[in-house]
């Protein structure tokens, strides 16, 4: 069949202002924690030498104690921030919304008397927003890159690259996630809440694994568990179980996603 | 081969029933009208014969293939308009019709011819357009591909008079073609117009399934009168009944024999009024449920 991508096609095309917007406020925001970073170094520098990083170690591991370092800085206040929560949750709260706004809208009864089956249409709005993702996350990476040349701080690009090259794994799976819940709730505004309230949860569940000792295994069951920006922004390292976790995530849901669609009823009321 | 085949098709939501133990069957080049009121189950039933509904029981087969198996090759030759329309807002209808041709990996023949009956501002965002446009663009993606079955549910809502006569004469110059439709109608006349054949349907319950001719034969017209005589002196039909002084009755065949009647008498009112399709499943189907 030769229709293939086409609803793949037609969401980037319904989506390309989203992106475009998306992008150039992801690299302000870059550029503006980048260009942050001269004035507050100073006042970093004593606030570590007074053990003033004390509670966020905790909580960060040792890339608290790393805050008044650029690498640190960027990892603390891009990465873990800006990146992991605040665009997991942008990104997720878009694609629940995929499904679940063809059926509030009842505009899933046009496009499935068409002849694509239901897995298609799944996969088709999944890989539809994966422009948006890689645009987002390179746009980003050059954002850093020029902002840390113009302020002439040291930054390893190689590390930087790989760090938004194993975003793609964790990008992916947020959005695997969100359609998940885009084909389970036929409300696009209560997929797209259900989704920041799950992404929370788990973050929250990892948060406290962090600084409760004994509850640690519950970092397990949240998606952040499993990326770790300063690692490979800093070292260059990258855990390549992590990697394989996030793609096995990211699979698996949409394969549940496209089988629980094709059985369901589509119900308009 | 017949064209649509139902065996027990039946769909259940939960505990309500939408549509129970339909079997039908619609030949190549009918147009067949499924009638009945508002939540009978019409659309229960065309939602299910496309596959959005799995059925609880029974099965349904388009061009002898299993509905809920070969949906993909089924809809290569399938037009749609739903009864809900809504369209991709956000997009032209010029860029909407594109991306349905598409999707459906055929050239749209029809969609010059389309056109000139059903003209619509292609370039308009369809959120712009007034909801008889979004019908007209809802009748050209669904027939643009010269699909060999068009499945309608009401399609001629949102059309004026002089739209649905155009619609109305191109689905009889289809039907020519040797294509088969299969609509949802609440509006008699326009069954009447159209269909070869009915089915009517109640309470999710198929209670007729007939042709036109036979339905048009049990048309007729409901006679109310009041007389200045006493209105048992007035020999009706057998349906006749007296209420407050009126004395009404249905005539089914023709009026003139009850006017010339009544002209015997002093008419103080009178009222006459077209058979809906309503009275018809009060009065010819009731019993036989």
């Amino acid at each position: 069949m030769n229709n293939w991508f086409r609803i793949a096609f037609q969401t980037m095309k319904d989506y390309y202002r989203t992106t475009i917007i998306l992008a150039i406020f992801y690299m302000g925001m870059a550029a503006m924690y980048c260009g942050m970073f001269p004035s507050f170094k100073e006042v970093l520098e004593d606030m570590m030498a007074s053990g003033g990083a004390e509670p966020f170690s905790q909580f960060f591991g040792p890339a608290a104690a790393d805050m008044a370092t650029y690498v640190g800085f960027l990892n603390l206040e891009l990465y873990q921030i800006f990146w992991i929560v605040i665009l997991g949750i942008l990104l997720g709260f878009i694609a629940a919304s995929q499904i679940s706004k063809d059926i509030e809208g009842k505009t899933i009864d046009l496009l499935m008397s068409n002849p694509v089956s239901r897995k298609q249409i799944v996969i088709e709005k999944f890989i539809g927003l994966i422009p948006l993702v890689l645009i987002l996350n390179f746009s980003t990476m050059l954002s850093v890159m020029g902002t840390t040349i113009a302020i002439g701080e040291k930054l390893n690009f190689g590390n930087l690259f790989l760090t938004h090259l194993v975003s793609i794994p964790y990008l992916l799976a947020v959005i695997s996630i969100g359609i998940l819940l885009s084909v389970l709730i036929d409300e696009k505004m209560k997929a797209s809440i259900f989704f920041i309230a799950l992404f929370m949860g788990m973050y929250v569940l990892e948060s406290i694994s962090k600084i409760i000792p004994d509850f640690e295994s519950l970092g397990y069951v949240s998606i952040t568990h499993y990326f770790n920006p300063y690692d490979s922004l800093k070292f260059g390292e990258v855990n390549a179980v992590n990697i394989i976790i996030l793609t096995v995530i990211f699979l698996e849901v949409l394969l549940f996603a496209m089988l629980y669609f094709e059985k369901r009823d589509i119900k308009i009321s | 081969m017949d064209i649509i085949e139902t065996k027990n098709l039946t769909k259940y939501y939960g505990k309500i029933r939408g549509i129970e133990d339909i079997t039908l069957s619609v030949k190549k080049g009918e147009i067949f009208g499924f009638l009945g009121p508002n939540g009978a189950g019409k659309t229960t039933m065309i939602r299910t014969l496309l596959g959005f509904l799995k059925p609880t029981r029974g099965g349904a087969y388009l061009f002898g293939l299993n509905i809920n198996e070969d949906g993909l090759e089924i809809k290569q030759d399938i037009g749609y308009i739903p009864g809900d329309l809504n369209l991709y807002g956000h997009l032209a209808g010029g860029q909407f019709l594109q991306y349905f041709t598409s999707l459906r990996s055929s050239d749209a023949y029809l969609l010059e011819e389309l056109l000139t009956i059903f003209d619509v501002p292609l370039d308009r965002k369809i959120k712009g357009y007034s909801k008889g446009m979004k019908q007209k663009l809802g009748i050209i993606q669904a027939f643009m591909h010269d699909p060999e079955l068009v499945i309608m549910d009401e399609p001629t809502s949102g059309l004026d008079p002089l739209l649905q006569q155009k619609f109305y004469d191109f689905l009889l110059k289809e039907k020519k073609k040797g294509k088969t439709m299969f609509l949802s109608s609440h509006i008699l006349s326009e069954v009447d117009k159209i269909c070869d054949r009915v089915g009517i349907v109640r309470d999710g319950r198929l209670v007729a399934l007939e042709n036109i001719d036979t339905l048009k034969d049990k048309k007729g017209k409901i006679i109310r009168l009041k007389l200045k005589e006493k209105p048992s002196s007035f020999k009706g039909p057998k349906n006749m009944k007296i209420r407050d002084g009126w004395i009404q009755f249905i005539a089914t065949d023709n009026i003139d024999h009850w006017i010339k009647k009544m002209s015997k008498f002093t008419i103080i009112d009178l009222e006459i009024s077209e058979f809906s399709l309503e009275d018809i499943f009060i009065h010819y189907y009731e019993g036989k449920r």
